[in-house]
């Protein structure tokens, strides 16, 4: 699930969590195993690690604040939240973050923005990062997606004029957008999440 | 005087179809499976053939497009000869590959297509040809595919004496230093510079080589050396596995689909793990060394219309013997039997009699560590006697005899608690409740042999004190949470048998025993008439239905090289003697396939699990 919420100025907050309870006996039998499909499964330790390396990385970066992260590995629901200046901001620290704890260098290089706001439209698209973790699933994976669900919510300070994903629900104050999917119908189309949401004037 | 012709013309034509390949597989091989019957494998296609795990080392010879569509009689092989698998490990050097008849050598040829011939001249009437990883030479009609691998230890360390005895420093504290910011590493280096007694570094002089490079010389050198002088023990001293173990000479003239060598004692030999012994305590190795002396696993493949067997001698000295006898001399507890179930597709059972085996071990194995003349030996001893004096074995035997059984009972949808994230929808505010959810798991039961069923009472009854997620429901008890954090565990301690099982439905309706829907009189026979072992496998409904994630990284590779068969195998075994003890593996087949295919299947199953 993920929530961001844009004020006026374009300083926000995003919400990003990870519920994996409904697979408990399966998150646990794989963090049981050295390594899974040739590649090396993670302890709980080493996930612990990386959890606040990631929240002591993007607490540096420019334009982000409040960064916290809440880890539950009984049911494996994992919870962060930060705060940001603007968009662009967001999307740099985020960029850069993920690259070093995942030691990958060209993720810096992309210069993708899949958020764009300019106070009167936020556009909306899926990270790149997010599309090529999801071409590399094996196919007993990619099933196991459509027992998954993805919920996307934008909120804002004004009310929201209109928009063009019509999949979206709007609601009741008119002041936030939801949009709810499964997780394989994500993965077989991402524009599925796309929106353009325009906002009336202040 | 007829049959006496006949059958000296079958021993004649025998031994000229078994002729040469086999002649070509090292010493030091230390398992082999030996194929007498390859004309099975004549419409099998290469492609195929490669894709068994047991053809891993020759990959990246054959998957470069030239086996497209080609089959082992395209590839030129003299089916008339065996054709033999073998891999093995000395002191030094790994090795392994195949050997081969060759009926057809420009065949050949185009499927081994990136060989080029190199110069030995010390062997006459052979030619050696070299690829990238591996060498391939050509002998009267036969031919040895080989790779040999330096030991990455004994590369190690000779590249560490040449780097240090020029004057370089640790590599690893170079690279410590590269790890460092440049403005630290600057300083170092201007440190170095004034003080001027730097010590020359390979990597900033361009006519030196740097570490790795040296080490992929030294890796090239010995691989060279370690080659030709197998080369010569094989061509110029006549040396090979055939001449050097009479067990292999023996086996190989069995009249069977296909043969199989594995020699312990030699494997033991080159145990990584025991290095220990062998470079501190080298008597007290010797002594392991005369236990395990004759330790070797021979097996015949037998094709049958619907079945391949695979008979296997575990042959041992005396010393290993005695306590194999010891440890086999035990009855079958038939009550294991009302606990497997009909519908069960996967179940074995295991039949040992460990106070035995315990008492002969301490009977053999004592005086081998009261000859050491080592003082942490001389402890161990000391602790080991006074644990023999003062443990009660009764209570501590009693418990655990060694008799075990397990069966898989198939995959059951359990009951789990998740967290659900709901929405308000006016607001879509969202909160968290928590929700009913259902797994998949395997549905296994594991049960021993007790004699003392209140010491397990004894610890649940404590652990029941502790935390409530252990409970006494009267039959049985249960372990909430237990397995995977997520599902209970069944405990039931009844009929002299304490098992542990994920299954609700047999710790609730059946703690005494499935009864009637217990497994069937001809199977429970089966199970009672095998010696201390047997198991039985429906390949279909059980190994293609478990979960990868629930098994290791080895367990799945046997796994996946089963799946998609049909079938089932079966493991059963003889009585142990002093020298031997015998197991046979049948893997029976429903399907069309070829039976070729199903020979390497076995072959593969078997080369996975010895590997």
């Amino acid at each position: 699930m993920d929530e961001l919420t844009i004020h006026d100025d374009g300083s926000g907050t995003l919400k990003y969590a990870i519920n994996l309870s409904s697979s408990r006996v399966k998150v646990n039998s794989i963090l049981a195993l050295d390594s899974l499909d040739g590649k090396k499964v993670p302890s709980i330790d080493e996930i612990k690690a990386k959890v606040i390396l990631f929240k002591k990385t993007l607490a540096l970066q420019n334009g982000i604040s409040g960064v916290s992260v809440s880890e539950n590995y009984t049911d494996f629901i994992f919870k962060f939240e930060c705060n940001f200046s603007s968009v662009y901001l967001l999307q740099d620290a985020l960029r850069k973050t993920f690259a070093i704890i995942s030691n990958d260098q060209s993720i810096t290089q992309q210069d993708f923005y899949w958020l764009s706001f300019d106070s009167k439209i936020l556009k909306r698209s899926v990270p790149s990062i997010a599309i090529d973790k999801l071409h590399k699933l094996s196919q007993n994976d990619i099933n196991l997606l459509k027992t998954g669900s993805y919920t996307s919510i934008s909120r804002f300070d004004r009310i929201v004029d209109h928009f063009e994903n019509s999949l979206s629900k709007l609601s009741k104050d008119s002041k936030s957008l939801m949009i709810r999917t499964d997780t394989y119908s994500l993965k077989e189309k991402q524009s599925i999440l796309e929106n353009t949401i325009h906002l009336f004037s202040n | 005087m007829k049959n006496l012709f006949f059958y000296l013309l079958i021993v004649i034509s025998f031994s000229f179809s078994a002729q040469n390949s086999e002649t070509l597989i090292p010493k030091d091989a230390v398992t082999v499976f030996s194929i007498n019957n390859i004309n099975l494998l004549q419409k099998i296609s290469i492609d195929e053939l490669i894709s068994y795990e047991f053809m891993e080392e020759i990959h990246q010879e054959l998957f470069d497009g030239s086996t497209s569509g080609k089959t082992l009689k395209d590839a030129g092989l003299d089916f008339d000869q065996k054709f033999n698998i073998f891999y093995g490990k000395a002191d030094n050097f790994e090795l392994s590959g195949f050997t081969f008849g060759i009926k057809n050598k420009e065949h050949l040829f185009t499927v081994f297509d990136d060989f080029e011939a190199v110069s030995y001249p010390k062997l006459k009437g052979v030619v050696v040809y070299e690829s990238f990883f591996n060498n391939l030479i050509l002998k009267d009609g036969s031919a040895l595919l080989i790779r040999v691998e330096p030991s990455m230890e004994y590369v190690k360390q000779v590249t560490d004496s040449i780097w240090f005895a020029r004057g370089n420093e640790n590599i690893y504290l170079i690279d410590e230093e590269t790890e460092g910011d440049d403005i630290l590493k600057e300083q170092i280096y201007e440190e170095e510079v004034i003080e001027g007694n730097s010590f020359p570094n390979a990597a900033s002089d361009p006519n030196e080589k740097n570490y790795n490079e040296l080490m992929d010389s030294v890796q090239l050198v010995f691989q060279h050396k370690q080659l030709e002088e197998l080369l010569n023990e094989l061509f110029v001293e006549n040396v090979n596995l055939i001449n050097s173990d009479f067990h292999f000479k023996a086996q190989l003239l069995h009249s069977v689909e296909g043969t199989f060598y594995f020699d312990n004692s030699r494997n033991l030999d080159n145990s990584s793990g025991l290095w220990y012994f062998q470079a501190f305590l080298p008597s007290l190795y010797k002594d392991i060394q005369e236990l395990y002396a004759g330790n070797l696993i021979l097996g015949d493949l037998i094709l049958k219309d619907k079945s391949v067997e695979f008979n296997i001698e575990v042959l041992y000295g005396d010393k290993l013997g005695s306590i194999y006898t010891e440890m086999n001399d035990s009855h079958f507890d038939k009550q294991v039997l009302k606990y497997i179930p009909e519908s069960s597709t996967g179940y074995f059972t295991y039949n040992i009699n460990l106070r035995k085996a315990y008492e002969k071990a301490y009977e053999v194995i004592i005086p081998i560590l009261e000859e050491e003349k080592n003082t942490q030996i001389s402890m161990n001893i000391l602790t080991i006697e006074l644990l023999n004096e003062f443990v009660n074995k009764d209570a501590l035997f009693g418990t655990y005899k060694g008799s075990m059984f397990a069966s898989f009972n198939g995959i059951k949808k359990i009951k789990t608690k998740k967290i659900e994230f709901f929405y308000d929808e006016e607001t879509f505010e969202y909160g968290e409740r928590e929700a009913e959810a259902e797994e998949d798991m395997p549905i296994v039961t594991l049960g021993f042999s007790i004699k003392r069923k209140d010491i397990p009472e004894i610890v649940l009854k404590h652990l029941a004190r502790l935390t409530s997620k252990v409970k006494n429901m009267g039959d049985y008890w249960r372990f909430d949470n237990a397995i995977l954090d997520a599902a209970p565990l069944f405990m039931i301690s009844k009929n002299g048998l304490f098992i542990f099982t994920n299954d609700e439905d047999l710790a609730i309706n059946h703690s005494d025993g499935y009864e009637k829907k217990a497994i069937s009189t001809a199977k429970a026979k089966k199970a009672k008439k095998s010696g201390f072992l047997y198991g039985f496998i429906d390949i279909a409904t059980t190994l293609s239905r478990f979960p990868d994630d629930l098994l290791g990284a080895k367990q799945n590779q046997m796994i996946q090289s089963l799946r998609g068969k049909s079938g089932s195998l079966e493991l059963k075994s003889s009585r142990t003697t002093n020298d031997k003890t015998t197991i046979q593996l049948i893997y029976s087949f429903t399907g069309n396939e070829q039976i070729g295919k199903h020979l390497l299947d076995l072959i593969n199953i078997i080369f996975v699990v010895s590997k």
